[in-house]
């Protein structure tokens, strides 16, 4: 095993303890994404040690669930033989329509969508995650009352969320918006946008329920990714 | 695979197909593992209770997030309980602060309860294996493990909290799931 293995498997272990952050919590997400899928040994060892934390549950006592919790349950099934679908996901998942209807319409008016076939790519893949059973829907307020709050979109654990927005204003010219990821006080830089007319959407391949807060500034374009200096928007994580 | 995780897989398929008894009884099967390891995370009765009722309700509302081909149901089941219970603890940051720890904080040399049925005797076989493979861990890797799992601290808050370079907790951490995949998955 490779010394690069060595700091992989480090990464793993913490990873599926959920006890990385910042810098290891970023290193984790690309390691995932781009070298575990194509590694059978990492794979592997993920999929072991995934087994291995899941077996550490049995390590805490069990303990009988107070007697009303099955009642409790049983009343938010839903009838029976129906199925009902989580209404966060629902609602979720009827925002992103309404933003797919928007993006249809920004198509026709031929707003600035760098590519039409990747932007819907990602709405589908934003729709898709929205309708899993925890996906949920977050706001990202806005430092200023004048200044539109963007939506978060993401399910714990999955290793990628999104933000979405409509009518953003434009950074000054020479500047853009920098999304970070805060842990603790560790600012994890994720990416650099400008708006599009109309919406945005902006998926982003890490887990967000990894870090404490997310918050977007406005830094000089071009320049290297160092602290955030003022928030624009900002939400807790 | 063992004739309780078989027995997994069909109740899940059952309650896939929207069946409540295959609902109930895998709630029978697992509500005391889960809420204990919720209740252990969280310290309070009414977030472990929240924690649990998510988990199985996300559980009937899209049985599809399990995958068969990928694992055993047990092992995604617990890491939903798990995934949950770390994130209620972060997002409820102050009750890290409380002064009374849970009453089952010291499991480990703890009694084995009672498990009848075919799956929970199975549960108690494997209870038993983890409680004897966490044992066999050097006292400073077993601590580091168990802050991380059990009281949902990341690498980082460990360091600070033991005064130790957090390379030293990631070397420990790893040591430890290295030594607990041998001892509960019979590698070499």
């Amino acid at each position: 095993m490779t010394e690069n293995h060595e700091a992989i498997e480090e990464l793993l272990a913490g990873y599926v303890l959920r006890s990385l952050s910042g810098e290891d919590a970023s290193r984790a997400d690309q390691v995932l994404s781009d070298h575990v899928p194509t590694c059978a040994a990492c794979r592997d060892t993920l999929a072991v040690f995934q087994g291995v934390t899941a077996d550490l549950a049995l390590g805490a006592a069990p303990i009988e669930p107070p007697e009303t919790l099955l009642p409790r349950l049983h009343r938010d099934l839903g009838p029976q033989g129906v199925r009902r679908r989580s209404m966060t996901a629902l609602a979720v998942a009827a925002s992103v329509i309404a933003v797919v209807g928007l993006v249809g319409l920004s198509v026709t008016q031929g707003a600035h969508l760098n590519s039409t076939q990747n932007s819907l790519n990602d709405i589908s893949a934003a729709l898709d995650l929205a309708g899993k059973p925890g996906a949920s829907m977050a706001s990202v307020d806005a430092a200023t009352s004048d200044t539109e709050p963007l939506t978060e979109i993401s399910d714990p654990g999955v290793q990628e969320f999104y933000l979405f927005g409509r009518d953003l204003p434009s950074p000054p010219t020479g500047t853009v918006y920098r999304i970070w990821l805060v842990s603790g006080s560790t600012p994890t830089f994720v990416t650099d946008f400008t708006p599009d007319p109309g919406l945005t959407l902006i998926k982003m391949a890490f887990d967000p329920s990894r870090y404490d807060e997310i918050l977007i500034s406005i830094e000089r374009e071009g320049s290297d990714p160092g602290e955030p200096s003022n928030a624009i928007w900002e939400a807790a994580s | 695979m063992h004739e309780a995780d078989r027995d997994d897989l069909e109740l899940h398929r059952r309650l896939a197909a929207g069946d409540r008894d295959a609902f109930d009884e895998l709630y029978r099967r697992y509500a005391s593992s889960a809420y204990g390891l919720a209740y252990r995370l969280t310290g309070q009765q009414i977030l472990a209770q929240d924690v649990v009722h998510d988990a199985f309700l996300a559980l009937w509302r899209a049985p599809e997030a399990f995958d068969p081909a990928r694992g055993l149901f047990r092992t995604f089941f617990l890491s939903l309980v798990h995934h949950r219970a770390v994130d209620t603890v972060r997002r409820e940051e102050r009750l890290r602060k409380r002064t009374e720890r849970a009453a089952n904080l010291e499991p480990l040399t703890g009694e084995d309860v009672a498990e009848g049925v075919v799956g929970e005797a199975f549960l108690g076989i494997r209870r038993k294996e983890v409680r004897d493979a966490l044992t066999t861990l050097p006292a400073e890797q077993r601590q580091v493990l168990e802050m991380a799992y059990f009281q949902g601290y990341t690498q980082a808050a460990i360091a600070e909290e033991l005064a130790i370079p957090i390379g030293t907790v990631k070397t420990r951490t790893l040591a430890a799931m290295r030594k607990l995949r041998r001892a509960l998955y019979r590698e070499d």
